[in-house]
């Protein structure tokens, strides 16, 4: 494969049916680059209901979405997936012999195949009413390595289960912990709730972050409980959870055919545009049935059929896996 | 599929829901909320944090309330999908059935 490619397929959404299809892509010995403007993999599970049990993935009778997202990235990791997070696909333009996949933050990926795995399309961290220009400098939006914690004066903005599940797994390592809720109800699980309640941290409800003060770097926020005065409190870490808004954004440009702003895709997960695919709950088509589970098939059926596109002499059918497994998959479980 | 707003809505429209709908599809008519089954994207925010409980996922909407299913299609008749409610804003395409309701004290009985 030419090397002047970043990557065989560039796979557009790195939630459940991105992941596998970077897995599947793998095991045809495609390399593939995953693209999300989420800064951690898992799309919509990961925004959305990470702590939730989903009961409809075949062979799991129940799986909490963090989990099967930690599966699914360790099913694909054998094969080397790159990952370009926090970076939101803008462009897709046609080359000679592929496709330029652009992103937000001015990179350009080349590929020689493309799948479309956007589900809701961009996921984008809802914002504070004040303070988000210090995202990254003390403000983030997910908490991937708690170590970065220690020893800091740590205030968590949400009442749902990311908040929550946040200030238990800080609240042995910071040095203060607080959680700022708008409602006087919390949205997490009640047995969350109850444990966080049981620990140091400071729980403040009804309130809001009034102003976020420091230079450059996050110092102090202002804590406001509806209708008393303003608090300032030392932060020089702020998480906010307020949930995700999502937007098809960019791609509804890309020249696809779409159905209710849904990507049209044929039997084969082809799109329109020869070369590009798509599956998952972006995808539309008679009967389509918006379920992880019939996704997890368009990525298997799509990445098979991009394989055949870019090797027209090559077989379809992956051959059966339990016979001839892939070597990096048989290394990956022996060392394990 | 989709998730139906229903009869505790009418007159209370508590707009919870509105804030915390990640696609924005939660439309404001004169008398009650709509959400947009084409937008809607199944994911379920918004049932548990209505204040009036009146937000029911299709398949288990009350007997007494199966109306709404229609009367949410019928709002959305001239809309469309626009894509987002913040930009449409107010609109009075509440149906007949909607409009002739009683004026509600905001109260469930």
């Amino acid at each position: 494969m030419s090397t002047a490619h970043n990557a065989d397929l560039a796979i557009v959404g790195a939630g459940p049916v991105g992941l596998f299809g970077a897995y599947y892509a793998g095991v045809r010995g495609m390399s593939t680059v995953l693209v999300d403007s989420l800064e951690q993999p898992g799309g919509q599970v990961t925004a959305m209901y990470p702590e939730k049990a989903i009961y409809d993935v075949a062979g799991f009778p129940a799986v909490k979405g963090r989990d099967l997202v930690d599966r699914l990235l360790a099913q694909a990791a054998p094969f080397q997936p790159t990952f370009v997070l926090g970076e939101q696909a803008t462009e897709l333009s046609r080359t000679d012999d592929g496709f330029v996949l652009a992103t937000g933050a001015g990179r350009e990926l080349r590929c020689r195949a493309v799948l479309i795995t956007g589900g809701a399309g961009t996921f984008t961290p809802r914002p504070l009413p004040v303070g988000n220009e210090y995202h990254g400098r003390g403000l983030a939006y997910f908490v991937p390595d708690p170590t970065q914690y220690a020893g800091r004066d740590a205030v968590v903005v949400g009442g749902g289960d990311s908040a929550v599940d946040w200030v238990l797994m800080l609240e042995p390592i910071a040095s203060s912990i607080t959680i700022v809720h708008r409602r006087a109800e919390f949205r997490a699980h009640e047995h969350s709730v109850k444990q966080m309640r049981a620990t140091r941290a400071r729980v403040i409800t009804d309130a809001q972050i009034s102003a976020v003060r420091g230079d450059p770097h996050v110092a102090e926020v202002e804590v406001t409980i509806k209708g008393q005065e303003p608090e300032r409190l030392p932060c020089d870490r702020l998480v906010t959870a307020l949930g995700f808004t999502a937007d098809l954004g960019p791609l509804l440009k890309w020249g696809l055919v779409l159905d209710k702003r849904s990507i049209v895709t044929d039997s084969a997960g082809a799109t329109n545009i020869p070369g590009v695919y798509a599956a998952g709950d972006i995808v539309e088509y008679p009967g389509k049935v918006k379920l992880i589970a019939t996704g997890f098939g368009e990525a298997a059926t799509a990445v098979n059929n991009a394989f055949v596109h870019l090797n027209p002499n090559r077989s379809l059918f992956p051959g059966h896996l339990s016979e001839h497994p892939p070597e990096q998959v048989v290394a990956a479980a022996a060392s394990t | 599929m989709t998730y139906v707003i229903a009869e505790p809505c009418v007159d209370v429209l508590d707009k919870t829901c509105i804030e915390e709908c990640p696609v924005d599809c939660i439309y404001e008519g004169d008398r009650k909320l709509y959400i947009n089954a084409d937008e809607c994207i199944d994911c379920g925010a918004c049932e548990p944090l209505c204040p009036m409980e009146a937000i029911f996922f299709e398949d288990h909407l009350p007997e007494k309330w199966q109306g709404h299913k229609q009367s949410s299609a019928a709002f959305f008749v001239e809309l469309g999908m626009p894509g987002g409610a913040r930009k449409v804003g107010k609109t009075s395409n509440d149906p007949p059935e909607i409009r002739a309701l009683p004026a509600q004290n905001g109260s469930d009985g």
